[in-house]
């Protein structure tokens, strides 16, 4: 492997695992923008850390959250935030 | 999902985005807040914080339902990007109220079997057994600048600065630790079709 795309491939493995800095996301913006295929190998990256953070045994969750959840978008609704979302939404 | 018919995630979440917080936002709960509820345990190590940030999470996906785009991502990968983020942000806070400087590593983060603990576990299915088996053979290097970065939001010179290790050393972990996560998710695929 080049020692650019090893460089590429180390900062998508940086991106993916949410460990790059500042200075190694603009560089992996740019060598995106100069190769748009390193797209797939941060693609790639992603997967596999999202699959390690979806591995956990899954637990119960309490009866009452999901009442709590809804109550507290009810709340919203009607709000400022729901004119922030609608306003969103038009992006 | 009531009705026994498969859901698809990404019509929920576009029914989200119309305005709807009844049964869409029902059944994506069905589907993954015991998942995340997971996660979110791992990251900070206290039920009564997780359950709280849960509700951030499911709340959040509602307000940002518009926003999501399928070209982008899978609904699953949306929700653990938004539920990492919130137990990033959690963990940060805790940080600055008890004046730490470094976020702790401790045994509770580690990855692996979780048999025997306490919480109530919904059962376990073959696609989480492979996946647990799988990380198992991660080194333990290669683990911990993984769970550090991920789970904990270190940067490279965080982790360095806490295992005492070159920056370069840190980097080249993460780089050969995601790399055999890749090798080793179409071999999980493959032995769950077989």
């Amino acid at each position: 492997m080049s020692d650019e795309k090893e460089r590429a491939e180390l900062l998508a493995a940086l991106h993916a695992a949410g460990a790059a800095s500042e200075e190694d996301e603009k560089e992996l913006e740019a060598l995106i923008e100069a190769d748009p295929s390193l797209v797939a190998v941060v693609k790639d990256f992603q997967d596999s850390i999202m699959a390690l953070a979806s591995s956990f045994e899954p637990l119960q969750t309490s009866p009452k959250t999901l009442g709590q959840i809804q109550k507290k978008i009810a709340r919203e609704k009607g709000g400022f935030l729901t004119k922030l979302r609608s306003w969103l939404s038009e992006l | 999902m009531t009705d026994g018919r498969p859901v698809d995630p990404a019509q929920l979440v576009a029914a989200m985005a119309a305005g709807d917080s009844g049964s869409p936002l029902s059944d994506l709960y069905a589907l993954y807040a015991s998942t995340v509820l997971a996660l979110l345990m791992k990251m900070l190590g206290s039920r009564s914080e997780a359950e709280e940030i849960l509700q951030e999470v499911f709340v959040e996906l509602w307000r940002r339902a518009p926003q999501y785009d399928s070209s982008r991502g899978s609904v699953v990968a949306w929700i653990v990007t938004v539920a990492r983020s919130r137990a990033l942000d959690a963990l940060r806070a805790r940080s600055r109220r008890h004046g730490d400087k470094q976020l702790h590593f401790s045994d509770r983060h580690a990855l692996g079997t979780e048999s025997g603990r306490p919480d109530v576990l919904v059962s376990s299915t073959r696609w989480h057994q492979a996946l647990r088996q799988a990380f198992e053979q991660l080194g333990e290097d290669q683990r911990a600048v993984l769970e550090l970065s991920y789970f904990l939001g270190m940067s490279h010179d965080q982790i360095a600065q806490t295992l005492n290790l070159p920056v370069g050393t840190v980097k080249s972990r993460i780089l050969a630790g995601m790399r055999a996560l890749r090798t080793m998710l179409p071999i999980i695929h493959r032995s769950m079709v077989a």
